[in-house]
């Protein structure tokens, strides 16, 4: 089998770089999907058991929340319905972030350790040192996000520079693939002192800023329609917008599913056009080999056995351009996601999962392509075929 | 009954709606079981057009009154369908062709097993056999070579291995010594005879060459699409 692909090495070269470039886009978009499927899927999962309540001009979800004097926790919490309602102050990392990116921006999220008293779901797993504690309050600790760590190189132990404050590393986080994965968390009383002389704070609360909080995290009680509570939290408070995974879904769901819609038909064309060239190169292989496929049809092969060999072959060159495509793909995702720890756009998710469906793929797709070529040199008439050449 | 009984065979190509060519107009043949029959005639006397009709890679006109008969070994083969004249083309007999058609990229054990593989055998067996039908034809120590790095009449032998690695009931060859020198002509011809004489086996061939004819036990001679 390797031999006949062989004897037209040139072309078949040509044709199994055909298929690695196809296979290669396909696989290297599909990473890319995949990681922001998982952002936005591990996005929804999180906002799953509770309720986001800013200020109504805020967005949605992300980006510069205006803080709110922390005594609106207490009235969200006493609404009927509530079973717990936690402060968080929440920034941007970086205050020229504007938040407009491919992946997740990097945030500061300020809480009390406990704050929730056990009513978050989310657990995320500790890779090195330890997570803040509510014994952390007033002193400047910071735990990291796994894609935030590696951007700056920090372990626990290290010191780390946020918006100017020097902080000591107590902790990295395990991968989230959501947003935590960029996420510095600190406690509480650091959030305030950020607060404090936050510009915009200072001209709106003056000089001495009472105790503030970007968002009320409200854990509903069981059997709570979210969306009842939400109304009800805003009629008693107008100037107030609670959020679900609902809204989450609707802001990023569908626009990911565009981005990804967009990402795989590139990479599908690359595959169409990696097809045809295999339906090309089988078409000419079964032109030049006219009077070898008459040969054996006549000393006693079946037409399937003609088929199946070509099938196999072309098959063959699906294999082996898949393979090298999985291999540059994974290439490609490894250096790019390295180079991007540096920015903190870690942009692929590759899986095995990808791989083998990406090889699969490859190799069907060249069998595919290769069955209208072989069912034709099948049906070949062997005294005709005989004649060829 | 005769090994090979055909009677009222016709065989009209169309080439275009108003150009038919009537290449066989009513043969009968009949060949007994361990003979070697030569059929002689011009070019374009249907001579091979018989061969393949006889080797089931054609069918004869199926619409003649009174309807044509083939039958091979009590088998009635005319109403076979394709795939069951494959088993039989693999199964039961061999070929031999004026240009060798030895699969290039394949060596000559390789291109010997090929019949074996498609009767069923597994690869190893094949390959045990076609090695044995080298060795018959005195090629065992050219197994590893490929067709180009063989003579002409190498070439031959290799495919009346090829031809024989089965053990077919019927051997058909068509001009088998159109593309040698006397030399190579002579081992083919003493290597076709001796296979016949010694193992019995029925050959039928097609031949311009009265030397070649001369060693057949019997020559039959077609003119214009008849047997004379």
């Amino acid at each position: 089998m390797l031999r006949s692909l062989m004897r037209r090495k040139l072309r078949t070269t040509l044709t199994v770089l055909g298929i690695t470039v196809g296979i290669w886009a396909l696989m290297v978009m599909s990473a890319m999907a995949n990681k922001l499927t998982a952002l936005v899927d591990g996005g929804s999962t999180y906002f799953n058991d509770k309720i986001l309540v800013s200020d109504a001009t805020n967005p949605a979800f992300g980006f510069g929340y205006v803080p709110m004097p922390v005594g609106i926790v207490d009235e969200v919490g006493a609404v009927p319905g509530v079973a717990v309602a936690a402060p968080r102050v929440h920034f941007m990392l970086d205050p020229e972030d504007a938040g407009i990116g491919f992946s997740a921006s990097d945030f500061v999220v300020a809480f009390t350790a406990g704050v929730d008293r056990g009513h978050e779901t989310f657990r995320w797993e500790i890779a090195q040192g330890r997570e803040t504690a509510a014994a952390d309050e007033g002193r400047r600790v910071v735990m990291l996000g796994a894609d935030l760590a590696r951007k700056f190189g920090k372990a626990p132990g290290d010191r780390m520079l946020i918006r100017g404050t020097e902080f000591e590393v107590i902790g990295v986080l395990e991968p989230t693939l959501m947003f935590f994965d960029t996420t510095a968390v600190i406690p509480w009383s650091a959030g305030q002192e950020f607060l404090a002389r936050d510009p915009a704070v200072l001209a709106e609360f003056g000089p001495e800023p009472p105790e503030l909080t970007s968002m009320v995290i409200v854990y509903p009680e069981e059997g709570e329609d979210f969306h009842a509570l939400i109304q009800a939290i805003t009629a008693a408070h107008p100037g107030m917008r609670g959020v679900t995974s609902d809204d989450f879904d609707d802001q990023f769901g569908s626009t990911v599913a565009i981005l990804n819609a967009i990402i795989l038909s590139v990479a599908l064309i690359s595959i169409v056009v990696g097809g045809l060239s295999v339906i090309n190169t089988m078409t000419m292989s079964v032109a030049e080999r006219t009077r070898e496929i008459g040969i054996k049809r006549a000393i006693g092969a079946s037409r399937g056995v003609i088929m199946r060999e070509l099938v196999v072959e072309a098959g063959l060159m699906g294999l082996i351009g898949g393979l090298v495509g999985l291999g540059l793909a994974g290439v490609v995702v490894y250096f790019a996601n390295d180079a991007g720890q540096t920015s903190g756009t870690i942009l692929f998710l590759m899986t095995p999962w990808i791989g083998a469906l990406g090889v699969s793929f490859s190799t069907v797709l060249g069998a595919v392509a290769g069955a209208l070529p072989a069912w034709n040199a099948a049906r070949l008439d062997p005294v005709e075929a005989l004649r060829f050449g | 009954m005769a090994f090979l009984e055909a009677h009222n065979l016709h065989k009209t190509y169309r080439l275009s709606r108003n150009n038919h060519v009537r290449a066989l107009r009513g043969v009968d043949v009949t060949v007994e079981a361990g003979e070697m029959v030569g059929i002689m005639g011009p070019s374009g006397c249907g001579k091979s057009t018989l061969m393949h009709i006889l080797g089931l890679l054609h069918s004869p006109d199926l619409d003649t009154s009174p309807a044509p008969s083939l039958v091979i070994d009590d088998t009635d083969v005319t109403a076979l369908d394709d795939r069951e004249r494959t088993r039989m083309r693999a199964e039961r007999m061999g070929f031999v062709f004026q240009s060798f058609n030895l699969v290039s990229t394949l060596t000559a054990a390789e291109n010997v097993a090929l019949p074996a593989e498609y009767a069923g055998r597994r690869k190893s067996d094949a390959r045990a056999e076609a090695m044995d039908a080298l060795r018959q034809v005195d090629l065992g120590e050219w197994a590893g070579h490929r067709p180009m790095e063989l003579s002409g009449g190498q070439q031959q032998r290799v495919a009346i291995a090829r031809a024989l690695v089965n053990s077919p009931d019927l051997l058909l060859a068509d001009e088998p010594t159109g593309n040698l020198d006397s030399e190579s002509t002579g081992e083919v011809m003493a290597l076709l005879h001796w296979f016949n004489r010694e193992q019995g086996q029925t050959i039928v061939l097609v031949t311009h060459d009265t030397r070649v004819s001369e060693a057949c036990s019997r020559v039959l001679t077609i003119r214009d699409g008849v047997i004379t």
